[in-house]
């Protein structure tokens, strides 16, 4: 029996060893934890003001990366967006409207042989963030060159394809001049220079000291907070740079939690462990928490839309009666019901009207009929003159998620009605991304947000992006080639009136070949404590969070 | 009765009072008797959801017989609603029947419960089996392939079947099956070193007998019991993983029910409508039940040691 | 039973190659690119491309293998296809919280678990029996996932007694403590009813065991019998299930660090395959290989403590 004892004990003993033994190698970066104000546990008295962290859980399980010309991801997005500038920005808390941010004042192009010049003044006294390498310095011209032609490079950049044609120049300290080969709208060109994606200007020094793989997780730029640790799995955190040129920021910090359960995330909220909480596409859970006291629920564009494509070269499909008859079977009301209002609403046209210059408004659609909506006689009759009485059956595969499942699945209700058999296979996520772009699927659900009308019209149905066989494989699903000459014309326009025009065209030619059928947009749901303000109103946010600036303030 | 066949050949009559008594075992074991019942009724259950046996005939589609709906029928305006008389476990986020669902439910989560810890344990305890027993390098060479599968999450081993296979309910129940048996070989090979040492073995060898029938009348029989709870253990898992594996293509498509797909759909909607989860969790736990008290008393029928 | 270690080590060798050998094949046979998953679909073509180019996926299989095996020779575990950090230090800063959660899960398991097991087993088919069994075919039903929300919403929300969120500063025990308990007590409960299963049912067997019944008759007294002869007769199972629990927990406990919002190397995997982030994949499994075989070594040495007659 002793001898039992023993050996159980030295198991244990092992394994408490073993742990103990881990943590006991001292970490290189925590010297500074203390010092860092997350625990809401210690307040000593003697403190004179505890410092206000806004504790901030998003939905994602890990850090991607904070070099804010790779981030896809929307933690990422979310967390380069604080810690970054550009030389114009989004208004906060409403993406349409641009606003000087770097530079002091928007720009008027001017036409040099033939060729469009934007001149950007920069504001002065500028800080660039401190780091381990490279002490705080001011930002000039030449780190926004650097930036911007790093944005240009497809090895450091995942955006680089927006920028071709373009030069960037430093005509002195405070001043970069920018070179378009063919001239393009304001619409067009201030998206490529404003906080979203490439154009995020990052400090030239500490990237060239870090290196591009360090940069990835120690993120240096002139943004209102800026980096200050970064635990695996558990969390950012970002402190406030004092030396904001906007001003100081009203937090002391930003703790940004990563915590893929929803569930605990809306524990965790009302524990009072965490202030602002990614919520659910779900309409009863918005209206469920909104009645919690305490608790307010912001419901907020932009809208990722989900469409259905049609593969036009496949049979059945590749006859319109029957992509024809698919639309009129499905009934947006019925999708919607599966998100609920407010978090979903319908859309009619292809570029969501509600957010983007250019998108179709539910009345223009259906004054000119094109809304399709739903009538399974019609759809019966339309699939037997196309020879399909009793339908047929397909084949697609879906990714696990939610906003996915949920449209296929339902329409795999809807279209049962009409004797059409779809026949889901579920797959994770990155398989369906890959499946898809291989041309597996006659019928592709597709959730993006992209943002403007010309990426949307151009990377899904300009012929050079159809999937496999297109000049630039892009998501073309439809392998539709018929608005070529429109998105092209358009892209060049400069006349903003003109050029919506041509959009507009375009789509409503996609409806009438029935490419792809405008499903719905699911906005942004986050749920905060009452005390926690975010300084601005909020009503679309690019980085798809409810950005937090150097005016949100906790007011307990 | 008993008395009256008492008088003819005695082989016979041995066998088959041995018989009775293992009966009589089992029926004094009333834990073990509703263990035998739960188990009918989920069975049952799962065979008559529908009424694919007349359907067949008929060479129609089957309906619904026990199920009160049709399990695939969405509602979507009403999702999520609450139990009522009409539902009485409510409806799920996509406005199906719950309680439809979980009696349809009943025939991928069985299957998926007995077959695969059916694998697993066959397979883990002929390897835990031989290589305790035989010991020496052929028990080097099997423990460490149970290292090999042992060190395979379930995510990642389904990823390999999915891979070298394809998708489908069989290759799940496989990769499943393959997933557990190392646990059942660990625990054979344990307590087979263990029972390998007791006296009535080294009599058996002593008699002459040969390996062959050492492991089989004498080990075998000593670490079933071992075996047979394990298996009870681990058909809850089983039933679960079954949604874990589902969603990178190695289980059902949807919309056929199961009962961990369930439960994973019903925890995004845990605290506006707990009864989409909770009601596959119960059938869950009723099928546990089942299989671990039916366990136990098979067990107390097959153990030597445990007749006095 | 040096020379029995020394061997086992060896042979470890193959087990790492072959676990090594099949991930590595198999996650580049399932589709999904790291690239894309890095890059977002947004991205252009030339920056995938770009990026594959610099993640050497565009080189023959057999030289990213050999590349692979190289740098694991030489003890690089090489740096994240995501996020560009060392794995090894990814590693480190992950594992912590994984061994704690790992083996307090084990201390609550089997001290639980084993003392209810031999009390159900002495009083089998008695009231209390029937109630503890029924407890733990509960527990081996109810997802951890669950389980984990229930203590939250009760230990966290409602009294407010210990945290719910995170695995708390890594560097402070009180406060790394306290966010550990919730956790533990999840997947400490799961755990106990497996072993609780398998105690009774060992105790059982044993209990009618011939040399039982004799320190019986000798007269000895009950809590002798039980804890001295026929507990450590039923040892073997119970050190099995439990050796088979913490091979396990590693990567099963990842609902659980989910719920809790913890970081862990079970989730640091998933996590990996979801990205299909290659080289973390990779080195995680060598990580946790190393465990498994660990844990096996341990488990087969403690066999012989427990039951003097297995020899090796």
């Amino acid at each position: 029996m002793k001898r039992t004892v023993l050996a159980i004990s030295v198991l244990l003993l092992l394994l408490v060893a073993l742990s103990a033994c881990a943590p006991a190698a001292p970490p290189a970066a925590p010297a500074e934890q203390p010092a860092q104000p997350a625990e809401e546990a210690a307040a000593p008295p003697e403190a004179p003001a505890q410092p206000v962290v806004l504790r901030y859980a998003d939905k994602a399980a890990d850090l991607g990366t904070m070099d804010p010309h790779f981030a896809a991801a929307t933690q990422d997005r979310n967390l380069v967006d604080m810690v970054f500038n550009a030389l114009v920005r989004y208004k906060p808390g409403d993406g349409s409207v641009f606003e000087p941010d770097l530079a002091v004042e928007l720009p008027e192009p001017e036409l040099v042989d033939g060729k469009q010049v934007w001149t950007f003044k920069l504001r002065e006294g500028v800080m660039c963030h401190p780091s381990e390498q490279v002490p705080a310095y001011e930002l000039t011209s030449e780190d926004v060159v650097f930036s911007l032609q790093k944005s240009a490079n497809p090895d450091t950049s995942a955006y680089a394809g927006e920028y071709t044609g373009m030069t960037v120049e430093a005509l002195d300290k405070y001043t970069v001049q920018i070179t378009l080969e063919n001239p393009i709208s304001p619409v067009l060109f201030f998206p490529k220079v404003a906080d979203y994606a490439g154009g995020f200007i990052i400090c030239k020094k500490p990237y060239e000291a870090m290196g591009a793989d360090a940069f990835k997780t120690h993120p240096v730029g002139t943004g209102p907070f800026m980096f200050d640790s970064y635990s695996p799995q558990e969390k950012v955190v970002l402190k406030a740079n004092p030396d904001y040129f906007r001003g100081r920021p009203k937090l002391d910090a930003v703790e940004y939690r990563f915590m893929p359960e929803l569930n605990s995330r809306e524990l965790g909220l009302k524990s009072g462990e965490l202030d602002v909480i990614n919520g659910a596409n779900e309409g009863q859970w918005v209206e469920r928490m909104s009645g919690e006291e305490g608790i307010l629920v912001d419901v907020y564009g932009v809208g990722e839309v989900a469409t259905i494509h049609f593969n036009m070269t496949v049979p059945p499909l590749d006859d319109v009666r029957v992509r024809k008859a698919i639309a009129y079977a499905l009934d947006r009301d019925e999708f919607l019901a599966l998100f609920g209002p407010p978090v979903a609403a319908n859309v009619y046209s292809q570029v969501p009207a509600q957010f983007l210059p250019g998108g179709l408004t539910e009345e223009e659609v259906k004054e000119l009929g094109l809304d399709y909506a739903v009538d399974r006689e019609k759809a019966k009759e339309l699939l037997a003159e196309a020879g399909y009485p009793d339908g047929f059956s397909l084949e697609v595969v879906s990714s696990e998620r939610e906003s996915y499942l949920k449209p296929y699945q339902s329409m795999q209700a809807q279209l049962a009605e009409i004797g059409i058999d779809l026949k889901i296979n579920v797959v994770d996520h990155p398989s369906m991304h890959q499946l898809i772009r291989q041309d597996v699927n006659p019928i592709v659900v597709y959730v993006a947000w992209r943002p403007n009308a010309d990426v949307y019209l151009t990377r899904f149905y300009h012929s050079d992006s159809i999937v496999v066989t297109g000049a630039k494989p892009d998501t073309n699903f439809s392998h539709y080639t018929g608005i070529d000459d429109l998105i092209e014309a358009a892209r060049i326009e400069l006349d903003p009136e003109k050029q919506i025009q041509m959009w507009k065209e375009a789509q409503i030619k996609l409806l009438e070949d029935m490419v792809s059928y405008p499903l719905l947009y699911m906005q942004q749901v986050t749920a905060r404590r009452d005390y926690v303000d975010y300084g601005h109103e909020l009503k679309s946010v690019l980085a798809l969070y409810p950005q937090i600036t150097e005016n949100t303030t906790i007011n307990k | 009765m008993t008395e009256a066949t008492q008088t003819w050949e005695a082989p016979t009559i041995q066998l088959r009072s041995q018989r009775q008594r293992l009966w009589r075992t089992f029926v004094r074991n009333r834990t073990a008797l509703l263990g035998l019942f739960l188990m009918l009724i989920v069975v049952f259950t799962a065979i008559f959801a529908d009424d694919w046996f007349i359907a067949v005939f008929e060479g129609r589609e089957a309906r619904p017989l026990l199920a009160p709906h049709d399990p695939l029928k969405q509602d979507t305006r009403n999702r999520l609603a609450a139990p009522s008389s009409e539902h009485p476990m409510g409806l799920d986020s996509y406005g199906r029947d719950t309680l439809s669902r979980v009696i349809y439910g009943a025939r991928v989560s069985l299957a998926v419960g007995i077959a695969s810890v059916l694998i697993g344990g066959v397979l883990g305890a002929l390897l835990g089996l031989t290589a305790g027993f035989l010991g020496g390098r052929v028990e080097n060479i099997l423990m460490r392939v149970t290292d090999v599968l042992m060190a395979f999450p379930s995510l990642i081993m389904g990823l390999m079947v999915l891979a070298v296979l394809g998708g489908g309910l069989l290759n799940m129940i496989l990769a499943i099956g393959i997933v557990l048996s190392p646990t059942f070989a660990r625990v054979a090979h344990g307590t087979t070193l263990s029972v390998k040492q007791n006296q009535y073995v080294e009599a058996a060898r002593s008699y002459g007998a040969g390996n062959l029938r050492i492991a089989i009348r004498h080990i075998l029989p000593n670490i079933t019991s071992e075996l047979v709870v394990l298996a009870s253990i681990w058909t809850a898992t089983a039933i679960r993983v079954e949604a874990n594996l589902s969603f990178i293509g190695l289980g059902i498509s949807p919309p056929t029910p199961a009962w961990g797909s369930m439960i994973r759909d019903g925890t995004q909607h845990l605290f506006n409508a707990p009864w989409v989860s909770l009601f596959p969790g119960l059938a869950i736990l009723i099928t546990v039940l089942a299989f671990n008290l039916l366990g136990d008393g098979l067990r107390d029928i097959l153990d030597p040691r445990m007749q006095q | 039973m040096t020379r029995y270690i020394a061997a086992r080590l060896v042979l470890a060798i193959p087990t790492f190659l072959a676990v090594l050998t099949l991930v590595f094949f198999v996650v580049r046979v399932i589709p999904g690119d790291p690239a894309v998953a890095a890059l977002g679909d947004y991205a252009s073509k030339e920056a995938v491309e770009a990026l594959r180019e610099r993640m050497g996926l565009n080189d023959p299989l057999y030289v990213q293998y050999f590349r692979f095996l190289a740098d694991l020779a030489r003890g690089d575990l090489g740096t994240s296809m995501i996020t560009g950090k060392e794995i090894s230090e990814l590693v480190r800063q992950v594992l912590p919280y994984t061994l704690q959660l790992t083996v307090s899960a084990i201390i609550v398991g089997s001290l639980l678990g084993v003392p209810i097991g031999i009390y159900t087993a002495r009083n089998a088919n008695t009231g209390i029996d029937y109630v503890g069994r029924i407890l733990s075919l509960s527990g081996l039903s109810v997802p951890a996932f669950y389980l984990g929300i229930l203590i939250m919403l009760l230990f966290a929300v409602k009294l407010e007694l210990f945290p719910a969120v995170g695995g708390g500063d890594i560097h402070d025990l009180g406060d790394n403590l306290r966010h550990l308990f919730l956790p533990a007590l999840t997947l400490g409960l799961i755990m106990t009813a497996s072993v609780t299963r398998l105690t009774r049912s060992a105790m059982l067997n044993v209990l009618q065991e011939d040399f039982v019944r004799t320190a019986r008759a000798k007269g000895l007294k009950e809590r002798v019998v039980v804890m001295r002869h026929a507990l450590r007769a039923a040892l073997v199972p119970i050190v099995s299930i439990i050796g088979i629990w913490a091979a396990n927990l590693i990567a099963d406990s990842v609902l659980t660090e989910t719920v809790f919002a913890r970081p862990g190397l079970g989730k640091m995997l998933v996590g990996a395959i979801m990205q299909r982030d290659y080289t973390a994949l990779q080195s995680v499994m060598v990580i946790y290989t190393m465990f498994v075989v660990g844990v096996n070594l341990i488990t087969d040495i403690v066999y012989s403590f427990v039951d003097p007659r297995i020899t090796h």
